[in-house]
């Protein structure tokens, strides 16, 4: 009886896998078909410079976020799948106020872009870790981490306020968002994702490593490329010869960039660098382009809604804004 | 397709990554050279995970996977539906891995000076030809109070861009992370004849020597001027940026 069932369940198996390789096969030729004769011709009518352009810098920003999104991932999953939840309660003061200072700080170990720190952030809180705490976190991480710390000082040679600046004014606007975050966010406005198999408490092994790291990356893959393309979008849209008006106010250029680091999506790693060729601006204009960038931009808003709802993200990342740009203008002051 | 979808996502996706840094050098035109080991190791994650949601997907019972389904969103294990953009970058860059920037793209982007201010560079190597980069040959032209470029005959390599009244220069992006942090630098090309102009976007190696212009660290030194011996059309190197 038993064997026959393997024999049955075998078959039934290649079968499938057959028929599924004859469809496949055959959708696969008529799409290359279809493709090869359109194509061309679609192509030369379509593909003008901007197009080229803009598919470039949308496939180059998501490739460069997959290998941060899936360390982001695989960190998230181990969590999830290994670390049990006494570890954090035991890490983190209970008190709120303490936690946040301390996960803010805690930043400095996740040595990866901001695409790594949405999908850590989200498993710390499925692991019972404070929201307040696990935001900070999630907005430190990508900013004050050894590798942009080091890239900062690179693309600003000789001026080390720079970098102290944006330490300081990152891990402040990081502190701050947890502490409103504890003292006036609601439960209510965070959805945190279900994880349907896993238990909450205890950890569960190689299984759930691997399901949670396929089903966490395919998820945030795939707003990866929705910010991607916002970023492309606006890469392209948005010539960079709108910036020389503004540079006469030093508010309205401190503001400018702010919005700027919100629509460009440079990579906390290579921001420095772009801050560092905005000639003619102040360095408080470029203090705040690199403390928003990591913490507020077009493809994290992308991340965060995917992750913890649309109406989270929207209140999240506006108040995110305004605390960055207060705290990047107060040091700016006292610092550069 | 619904119990196939998480492979599928992930085997495409690992297996564009793994096409443009394993199997060729199409990555240097989207991010920089240092990334690559990492694209790598993800490309391969990413087909090991595929394989092993294919693997699962095939010996799944009918059954089991209907009790999976009474979620009723997209959270079940045929993974998210927001997943599916997914394929867009994938099939592009399987099946038509879109060019690097060029002029298009420093035509845009007014190159800017970098206000840093002027100081003394580092010595060059000596050589009969000193092979340079063009942002270095810019912030020395433009920036070195030492002058240290000088009676030295430079050699670069870059796209053609075209300047009003004829004028044209070798300009080449310098990308620190990803194409869509590129800036651009560019030289202005002296001594040929502008009917000689190659056309936009055409890859030459220029030799040459520096012309001095306007008073250092300020805009009227720049674009910095190259005084042209030979202009040789060459292929687009594997790598179109340049590092910073």
């Amino acid at each position: 009886m038993q064997n026959e069932r393997t024999v049955v369940d075998g078959l039934r198996l290649a079968v499938r896998a057959m028929v599924y390789a004859v469809l496949g096969g055959a959708a696969l030729i008529a799409i290359a078909t279809v493709v090869s004769v359109l194509g061309p011709m679609l192509a030369i009518d379509l593909y003008t410079p901007p197009v080229a352009a803009w598919w470039t810098v949308f496939t180059a920003v998501a490739v460069q976020g997959v290998p941060f999104l899936l360390l982001g991932t695989v960190v998230s999953a181990a969590i999830g799948a290994f670390v049990p939840e006494r570890v954090f309660t035991r890490l983190l003061p209970r008190n709120q106020a303490l936690a946040v200072p301390i996960a803010g700080a805690a930043g400095v170990v996740l040595p990866g872009c901001e695409c790594a720190s949405v999908p850590v952030a989200s498993s710390l809180m499925r692991r019972g870790v404070a929201p307040a705490a696990a935001l900070a976190f999630l907005l430190s991480a990508p900013a004050i981490n050894p590798v942009v710390l080091v890239a900062t000082s690179i693309a600003f040679p000789g001026q080390p306020k720079m970098v102290l600046g944006r330490l300081v004014a990152s891990l402040a606007t990081a502190v701050v968002m947890g502490w409103l975050w504890a003292r006036f966010g609601r439960e209510e406005w965070l959805r945190l994702p279900k994880r349907t198999r896993t238990t909450a408490s205890s950890p569960a092994g190689m299984k759930a490593f691997v399901a949670g790291l396929q089903h966490d990356f395919l998820h945030a893959g795939g707003f990866l490329v929705l910010g991607a393309a916002a970023a492309a979008t606006f890469n392209i849209a948005v010539p960079r010869s709108i910036l020389d008006i503004f540079t006469g106010s030093s508010w309205l250029s401190l503001l400018l960039l702010a919005l700027l680091a919100v629509v460009l999506c440079v990579c906390s790693e290579a921001d420095a660098f772009v801050a560092a060729s905005l000639s003619g601006f102040s360095p408080a204009a470029k203090l705040a382009f690199m403390v928003v960038g990591p913490m507020v931009d077009l493809k994290l808003i992308a991340l965060q809604a995917g992750t913890f709802g649309r109406s989270f993200a929207l209140r999240f990342s506006s108040t995110t804004w305004l605390v960055a740009v207060t705290s990047s203008t107060l040091v700016g002051w006292w610092l550069l | 397709m619904r119990r196939y979808g998480s492979a599928v996502l992930l085997l495409l996706t690992g297996g564009a990554v793994l096409r443009i840094s394993l199997f060729s050098d199409l990555y240097l035109r989207y991010v920089q050279a240092a990334l690559r080991p990492y694209l790598v190791i993800s490309g391969s994650l990413l087909m090991l995970l595929g394989a092993v949601a294919a693997i699962r997907g095939m010996s799944h019972r009918d059954h089991e996977e209907e009790e999976e389904e009474e979620d009723g969103h997209s959270h079940g294990s045929h993974g998210p539906r927001i997943a599916w953009l997914l394929t867009l970058p994938a099939l592009a860059l399987l099946l038509f891995p879109p060019p690097a920037l060029g002029s298009y793209s420093a035509g845009r982007e007014q190159a800017q000076l970098a206000a840093q201010g002027v100081g003394t560079f580092p010595a060059l190597p000596a050589a009969k030809v000193l092979d340079i980069s063009v942002a270095q040959y810019s912030s020395r032209a433009v920036y070195d109070t030492g002058h240290s470029l000088k009676g030295r005959t430079v050699r670069m390599t870059g796209f053609v861009t075209h300047g009003s009244n004829g004028t044209w220069y070798v300009t080449r992006l310098v990308v620190t992370c990803c194409a869509a942090d590129a800036t651009t630098s560019k030289v202005e090309i002296r001594g040929t004849e502008s009917d000689d102009a190659p056309q936009t976007d055409t890859w030459v190696t220029v030799t040459g020597t520096w012309l001095p212009k306007g008073k250092l660290g300020t805009d009227g030194a720049w674009p910095p001027l190259l005084d042209a011996k030979t202009v040789t059309q060459v292929k687009e190197p594997a790598d179109p940026y340049e590092k910073r």
